[in-house]
């Protein structure tokens, strides 16, 4: 048994540092360290995007036959913590981590020439349709209904929770192609042109003031059956592929560990209360990077997943909320200065009281309480546990 | 990186499981400490050579020895003298030249217990002063002091001038009230960083036990909440004790990878690491048990399931060298 890094891995996690110091410009270290949501906004996320498409690392956690570097769960897990360390924009994932493995793994050949080469050049920006009004936990009782009309689908329905979509041009989508059987099994995976007549996008103004999240409108909307990813019926396995792939896929220790380390910068040294707060949250973290990290070696050993990485969101959720409450509270009133300008970055950021990082730490706040929501509330994380991990 | 463990120390974990499941299960788990015929026998099977360096006829046995031995006791819930006697005791004795060195091959083999004690005042060869209490400390042959004067000591037990009483222990195991009345005392060649490490090690075999009887705890609570009916279900079918237990998983594996982790960073970063390990798992372990006793209902509060039993040795072990608030509060510093 051994922790410390092979000579081969420390190899490549200098590469990776040197790149990352060569590539990751102060402009878009200052972005990423500013933005108040949960992923980086188009200014930011398309330059670091085409940077790392051109190094070839874009698709880092993709297998080699899908185009990926072909690099080992430990290379992708020291890639994310250099990112991390580095301060390296947080890239949204609907595309990459979400969409992407979908079609390398579900998609017909026409499909993955169309859509992976669009994905990784940033022609294609991804928006994910799964929740809807009445649809949130209970996902499999969505209503979006596609109905089949010679080549195309005629799909009208009600998306929520669509995060930027503002920004994309394709959204993917589970779709009620038959309401005549069991709910799980009349569900099918449409990829939609966002362009096309019918759609609309409403936003949805979070309580940070942020615009992240949009709902979705599809009326009579045309989509080829050509667009439809495996066979009809089959989008819930498809979506539980995905929602595994988006739980499973990366590790959420190495940014927990690198924001608290820049908190502490910023806003410390901590003493007393906050120092408990601090080093709660911390030891919690450095459990986490081990808890994952034991799983994506054993997966690199050959073996399948273990139930332990069902955990991992759940803690996340809670360290990451953990750390952006020390943050408000750190900064005293200036932490809860909420302008309503945006972004806080840039040449017309609005002027900080105190400093930047405690401008922007109520709507980080504010936008972190969604962690313990999306990607499956913890309540339900909590229920896949006790069933998959403890057989109850 | 890799975690997974060599063939030797695969052979031993099964070796002392098997040991233990021929001898424990929840009808007698942490009842009291283990006869002393059991802890000679692990002796005999080399046990606690595997955890001792070679200088004193051990096998090296490192941070990941001492992980695997402790993680398995700590499943058994059995109250043993491991961390302080074997573990700490054992290698300050290695290191600390000739002065002890009778003492390595009883420990070796299990025919005798060391105490560790922190007190007293050393002078021409002579220790007075208040010890505290020091767990398995009626039973110890011998003890080794780090004195209030600095430096390390050692004390016969038999020595004139030794005081002791007996106290008994929340999980059964009787310390000794110790106090030394100008005992005769050898003074061990050994420098602060030695002694830290093998208060590290000791620490690390806390916390090893304490992640092995969380596991122990939780198995026991998931039988029983699949067995146990209420309103004519089991009580594991309704969503407030799934939660419960799933909180508890989560703990649980979190704790593992703090004992993971401390066992498995180089030797230089390992006192922060098992410092943190302590922090983390000493409150997770006590919760853990907390919660395993209220799933049990009115009968996790008896003594007479192992559940009642395992949450006094988790008090103990978790209170050991100070415990998740000294751990704290290092860490603060």
């Amino acid at each position: 048994m051994d922790l410390a890094l092979t000579d081969a891995e420390r190899t490549f996690r200098d590469e990776v540092r040197a790149f990352l110091g060569d590539s990751l410009s102060p402009e878009l270290r200052r972005g990423a360290a500013l933005t108040s949501g949960v992923f980086a906004e188009p200014d930011i996320a398309r330059a670091w995007q085409a940077i790392l498409e051109a190094k070839g690392w874009l698709v880092y956690h993709w297998p080699a036959a899908a185009g990926g570097p072909g690099w080992t769960r430990v290379q992708r897990w020291i890639f994310e913590k250099e990112c991390a360390e580095a301060g390296a924009p947080v890239l949204p994932g609907m595309g990459l981590k979400l969409v992407g493995p979908v079609l390398y793994t579900f998609g017909s050949d026409a499909q993955r020439a169309e859509y992976l080469p669009a994905l990784r050049s940033g022609e294609h920006v991804w928006a994910q349709g799964f929740s809807e009004p009445g649809s949130g936990s209970d996902l499999a009782s969505l209503r979006t209904r596609a109905v089949r009309d010679g080549d195309d689908y005629i799909v009208s329905g009600h998306k929520i929770w669509t995060t930027q979509a503002q920004f994309a041009n394709r959204l993917f989508a589970l779709v009620r192609t038959d309401p005549d059987v069991k709910p799980q099994q009349g569900i099918s995976f449409l990829l939609i042109d966002m362009t096309a007549p019918g759609v609309t996008v409403r936003p949805i103004l979070s309580a940070s003031g942020d615009h992240e999240l949009n709902e979705v409108f599809l009326d009579d909307v045309r989509v080829p059956v050509a667009n439809r990813v495996g066979a009809e019926g089959q989008g819930w396995s498809i979506a539980k592929f995905l929602l595994e792939n988006e739980r499973g896929g990366s590790s959420f220790a190495p940014q927990l560990l690198a924001d608290l380390r820049r908190l502490r910068e910023a806003a410390g040294p901590f003493v007393g209360e906050f120092a408990d707060r601090a080093l709660r949250f911390q030891l919690e973290a450095q459990a986490l990077e081990m808890t994952e990290l034991r799983t994506l070696i054993e997966i690199d050993a050959g073996a399948a997943p273990d139930p332990r990485s069902l955990t991992t969101k759940l803690i996340a959720s809670e360290i990451r909320q953990g750390i952006e409450a020390l943050a408000v509270d750190a900064f005293g009133l200036a932490g809860l200065q909420l302008p309503l300008e945006r972004p806080f970055y840039g040449a017309d950021a609005p002027p900080p009281i105190r400093s930047a990082e405690a401008q922007v730490a109520v709507a980080r706040y504010l936008n972190a309480r969604a962690w313990s929501i999306f990607g499956g509330t913890s309540e339900i994380q909590l229920s896949i546990i006790a069933k998959a991990a403890l057989g109850l | 990186m890799n975690i997974a463990p060599g063939d030797e120390q695969v052979m031993v974990r099964d070796m002392v499981r098997r040991f233990l499941a021929d001898r424990y299960d929840a009808t007698n788990m942490a009842s009291g400490p283990m006869p002393a015929e059991d802890w000679r026998a692990l002796g005999e099977l080399g046990l606690f050579a595997f955890l001792l360096p070679e200088s004193v006829g051990g096998m090296g046995g490192g941070a990941m020895e001492v992980m695997i031995v402790a993680e398995e006791l700590g499943r058994a819930l059995a109250v043993t003298p491991l961390s302080d006697s074997v573990v700490l005791c054992g290698h300050v004795i290695a290191r600390g030249g000739a002065a002890g060195a009778h003492w390595s091959e009883p420990l070796a083999q299990g025919d005798a217990v060391l105490g560790f004690a922190r007190g007293g005042i050393a002078r021409a060869g002579a220790l007075s002063g208040a010890a505290g209490i020091v767990p398995g400390g009626m039973a110890a042959s011998a003890f080794v002091v780090a004195c209030e004067t600095g430096g390390v000591t050692l004390v016969e037990a038999d020595a004139p001038g030794v005081a002791r009483s007996p106290v008994r222990l929340v999980d059964g195991s009787i310390a000794a009230d110790l106090r030394f009345e100008g005992a005769r005392c050898v003074p061990l060649d050994i420098s602060e960083g030695d002694l830290s490490a093998a208060v590290e090690l000791a620490e690390l075999a806390i916390v090893a036990e304490l992640a092995g009887a969380m596991g122990t705890l939780l198995d026991l609570a998931i039988d029983y909440v699949r067995q146990r009916k209420q309103f004519g279900k089991p009580i594991g079918s309704f969503q407030a004790i799934q939660h419960r237990c799933a909180r508890l998983y989560t703990l649980l594996e979190q704790s593992r990878s703090m004992m993971l982790r401390a066992a498995l960073v180089r030797d230089d970063a390992r006192g922060q690491a098992v410092t943190e390990a302590k922090a983390y798992v000493c409150d997770a372990a006590l919760r853990l048990a907390e919660d395993v006793v209220q799933l049990h209902g009115g009968m996790g509060v008896t003594d007479e399931l192992a559940v009642g039993r395992g949450l006094r040795r988790v008090l103990l072990l978790s209170r050991l060298h100070g415990g998740s608030a000294a751990a704290r509060m290092a860490l603060a510093a």
